[in-house]
């Protein structure tokens, strides 16, 4: 009898209950796509902010102190101390090696450069020019894993802002990348090729092929970026680099993080440890890459922890009135739909019906309806989210099920508290003047 | 007939007044359904329009992300621009003002005396030197750069790697050398940066100009321009036009990072803005739809009296739109208040209300009333003597 009046109520106004339905699921789709945006939302931004560039960097503990002014390296040459590029596979082997987006070695070192007009087809030699400052480093390198699998990374990842206009050289072939300054000082052009060298030369170096002009905003402009290794053999520095630069995908710091990790307890100084802020990071860094000094970039990584603590706050705050809205449309809905039942809840009465069993009957309706309601608003929800995902960042949210039981629950939890209050004054309804039509 | 059309509008705002009065309760349910409708209008509206001016002051924590160097270098370097140059830059902008400071490098010998230790290191004379951001890098660097130098000294903030190299502590005396000029001053504190701060020596310009005998000229001036990213690539170009003889260039690193990020966080907040927006006008919708199922009898009536339909509708949209310009009134300005606060939460600093927002969420207000209102033409086909027998 219980499950023919259920069924009843649905066949005899389909219509009504449809609207009922699709209220529902319109409010709980809109809180899905609000939440799950919001659940994606940390870890994306924290992507976004890694096209700030690096946040770590690494340097030779030993080293002597960069004579550096407008990111020229005034030292001599020979002064300072070289890390081991062969180490580097290590950095993949740390606790949050996942969150290891990209890492590049970089060597500097000077030169003089004898740039080749390529002109119908024939290298014409131009002028040897002095002190030309080179960078060797990774475009796009492939690191091999230990776990046999291999890491793409290159400067191109670290510094994402550096415009390439042309492509990148491959790493080990004779090629390189010409700064826009410097390019333009000495009309070098793309498909042209420039000789480098250091100290006596007796002959002249095979050349390198110019791939591309390289605009970065800042001193690199002004100098020639080359495979590390012809930086490395022009330098006289086999199989070593100076700096290396590390972007790393962090937790912003919060007031634990900022403590000195020697005053922890062994329990803190695991949670410590187990977190990806950037000071354990930087710390499981130097335990791999003995005889370095780690860093943390602070301009890069304050900047980001403060603005990624604001924006998750705001996105919390917007999607809990997201929430509140839909549990009060879904109520309100509710609430309307239990009240035009006052005459079916009198009739009931009138039959000899106990106030449980109208509450009971109405909420197993209203139940149904939200669980139906409930799992079509979040199917709803993730197509929007998606779409929101997609025009925000280019990529869809993943659906979590999570959600899903957080909006099951709360279509029936909201639908019951909608319907529990006039329910509650229909109960203390007389059936006589309910039926008289009063 | 104009008589008629008098006694006609009077009717009108009669039964008007008489549907406000009728039912207190109702009245107080369709009005708190608008208002609260009203106030989350409001609050958020003023929370994002205030929280992308925010935005922009958050990312000023990035440091500078304007340099003003010579012509000719795209790098700071031995050439130098004339002190006066700063006094040419506009610093007073309709987001706020430009913070500018000025620096000299100069690459000196520095020694301790007591431990006789010696490093070639870069001095950057900075004005002000305040514009230092001095970090906390041991227990003991509690630096105050306003404090009187106990001997008159000079004042000046080493890099953390420069004053481990040195040994150097708080108060410790450093002696700078260039070639045959020599000044000294006493360590205030200590920067950890992470980037090429850590291996210098700031000091005042004046002493960095006295060291490299370079009077009245400076290596290059750091901007931080607040702003959204279009606003300041317009500063950009507007202070290259008038500084011809100087290189202006971003500090591409954050501008274009920022500029994304920026683009990202604020297509985000207009989203989920629009979501709720969206919830809340069904949800007074709802509300309202509600209460006017329950005017079935009064349609009933009103058409068993002769009302035409159109009379009828006209009747309820009026009310509606009374309704929703009190709640939006109402709710608009508690929602203003709510996002000051609000505000204070998230970015630690009251809002500022914006008064463009209030006329906004009334009219958006009104326009849900209006819309909620429609479900009544469903009553058009209702035949008052159905409604009187108690049919449905």
């Amino acid at each position: 009898m219980f499950l023919r009046i259920v069924a009843d109520s649905f066949g005899r106004r389909p219509r009504h209950k449809l609207l009922t339905g699709a209220a529902l699921a319109l409010g709980m789709g809109l809180a899905t796509a609000a939440l799950s945006v919001s659940l994606d939302v940390g870890d994306r931004l924290a992507k976004e902010f890694r096209s700030l560039g690096a946040n770590l960097i690494v340097t030779p503990q030993a080293d002597s102190l960069p004579l550096e002014i407008g990111g020229v390296d005034y030292r001599p040459v020979n002064a300072g101390a070289y890390l081991p590029e062969a180490d580097l596979p290590k950095l993949k082997t740390i606790f949050w090696h996942n969150n290891i987006v990209a890492f590049a070695p970089v060597l500097e070192a000077r030169g003089e450069a004898l740039p080749f007009r390529r002109e119908d087809g024939e290298d014409s030699p131009g002028n040897w020019i002095n002190d030309v400052p080179l960078i060797g480093t990774w475009a796009y390198h492939a690191v091999p894993l230990p776990d046999g699998g291999e890491f793409q990374t290159g400067i191109a990842k670290t510094n994402p802002w550096w415009q390439i206009n042309g492509r990148w050289f491959s790493d080990d072939a004779r090629e390189c990348v010409v700064g826009t300054a410097f390019a333009r000082k000495n009309h070098i052009r793309i498909g042209d090729s420039v000789s480098l060298a250091a100290g006596d030369v007796t002959k002249i170096p095979s050349p390198l092929k110019v791939t591309a002009i390289l605009s970065s905003g800042g001193p690199e402009e002004e100098s020639i970026v080359v495979p590390i290794s012809l930086a490395q053999s022009l330098a006289a520095k086999p199989g070593q680099y100076r700096k290396l630069y590390v972007s790393a995908l962090t937790k912003p710091e919060d007031a634990f993080a900022k403590r000195d990790p020697k005053t922890f307890t062994p329990k803190e100084y695991d949670t410590w440890f187990c977190t990806p802020y950037i000071s354990s990071i930087a710390f499981q860094i130097q335990q791999e890459l003995p005889g370095t000094d780690v860093r943390v970039i602070r301009r890069v990584a304050e900047g980001e922890g403060a603005i990624l603590t604001r924006v998750r706050m705001l996105l919390w705050l917007v999607t809990g009135a997201a929430l509140l809205a839909a549990a009060l449309a879904v109520g309100a809905s509710s609430a309307a739909s239990v009240i035009e039942r006052r005459t079916e809840i009198g009739l009931m009465k009138a039959l000899g019906a106990g106030s449980g069993t109208v509450g009971f009957l109405l909420a197993a309706e209203q139940l149904l309806l939200a669980f139906v309601g409930g799992g079509a608003g979040y199917a709803l929800g993730i197509v929007l989210a998606r779409l929101v995902g997609e025009r925000v960042f280019g990529v869809a949210p993943q659906p979590s099920l999570i959600v899903f039981f957080v909006i099951i629950a709360l279509a029936a939890g909201v639908t019951i508290l909608g319907s529990a209050f006039p329910l509650r004054r229909a109960s203390r309804y007389e059936p006589a003047p309910i039926l008289r039509g009063e | 007939m104009a008589d008629r059309r008098m006694s006609n509008r009077a009717m009108f705002w009669r039964i008007i007044r008489r549907l406000f009065g009728a039912n207190p309760g109702r009245l107080f349910v369709m009005l708190l359904a608008l208002g609260a409708g009203a106030a989350v209008t409001a609050a958020l509206l003023n929370l994002q329009v205030d929280a992308r001016r925010r935005l922009t002051t958050e990312f000023r924590a990035f440091g500078p992300n304007v340099l003003i160097i010579p012509k000719g270098s795209s790098a700071a370097s031995s050439e130098t621009l004339p002190g006066s140059t700063i006094h040419l830059v506009p610093v007073n902008l309709p987001d706020g003002r430009v913070t500018v400071s000025s620096t000299l490098y100069v690459v000196a010998g520095v020694s301790v005396p007591q431990s006789g230790k010696s490093l070639p290191v870069v001095v950057a004379g900075t004005n002000p030197l305040a514009f230092v951001r001095v970090s906390v890098f041991s227990s003991t660097s509690e630096a105050n750069l306003n404090r009187p130098a106990p001997s008159m000294g000079e004042v000046c903030v080493a890099g953390a790697r420069v004053a481990k190299q040195l040994g150097a502590e708080p108060d410790t005396e450093l002696v700078l050398a260039s070639g045959p000029r020599r000044e000294s001053c006493r360590v205030a504190g200590f920067h950890q940066t992470g980037g090429p701060e850590d291996d210098r020596v700031a000091i005042g310009l004046r002493t960095a100009q006295r060291l490299a005998d370079l009077p009245n000229r400076i290596s290059a001036i750091e901007l931080i321009v607040p702003g959204t990213p279009g606003e300041i690539q317009s500063y950009l170009e507007d202070l290259q036009r008038q500084l011809p003889d100087v290189h202006v260039r971003p500090v591409r690193q954050f501008t274009e990072g920022e500029a994304r990020i920026y683009n990202r966080i604020s297509g985000l907040l207009t989203a989920t803005v629009g979501i709720v927006l969206l919830l809340t006008a069904l949800c007074v919708m709802a509300a309202m739809t509600n209460v006017a199922m329950e005017r079935r009898m009064d349609v009933g009536l009103m058409k068993a009296i002769g009302g035409s339909m159109r009379r009828v509708l006209r009747l309820f949209l009026a009310e509606a739109a009374l309704l929703g310009l009190a709640g939006g009134i109402l709710g608009g300005a508690l929602g203003i208040f709510l996002s000051i606060g609000l505000g204070k939460a998230v970015f630690g600093v009251a809002a500022r209300p914006r008064l463009i927002v209030y006329p906004v969420a009334v009219a958006l207000t009104v326009v849900v009333a209006i819309v909620s209102a429609f479900p009544l033409r469903r009553l058009a086909s209702i035949r008052p003597a159905s409604v009187f027998r108690g049919e449905a």
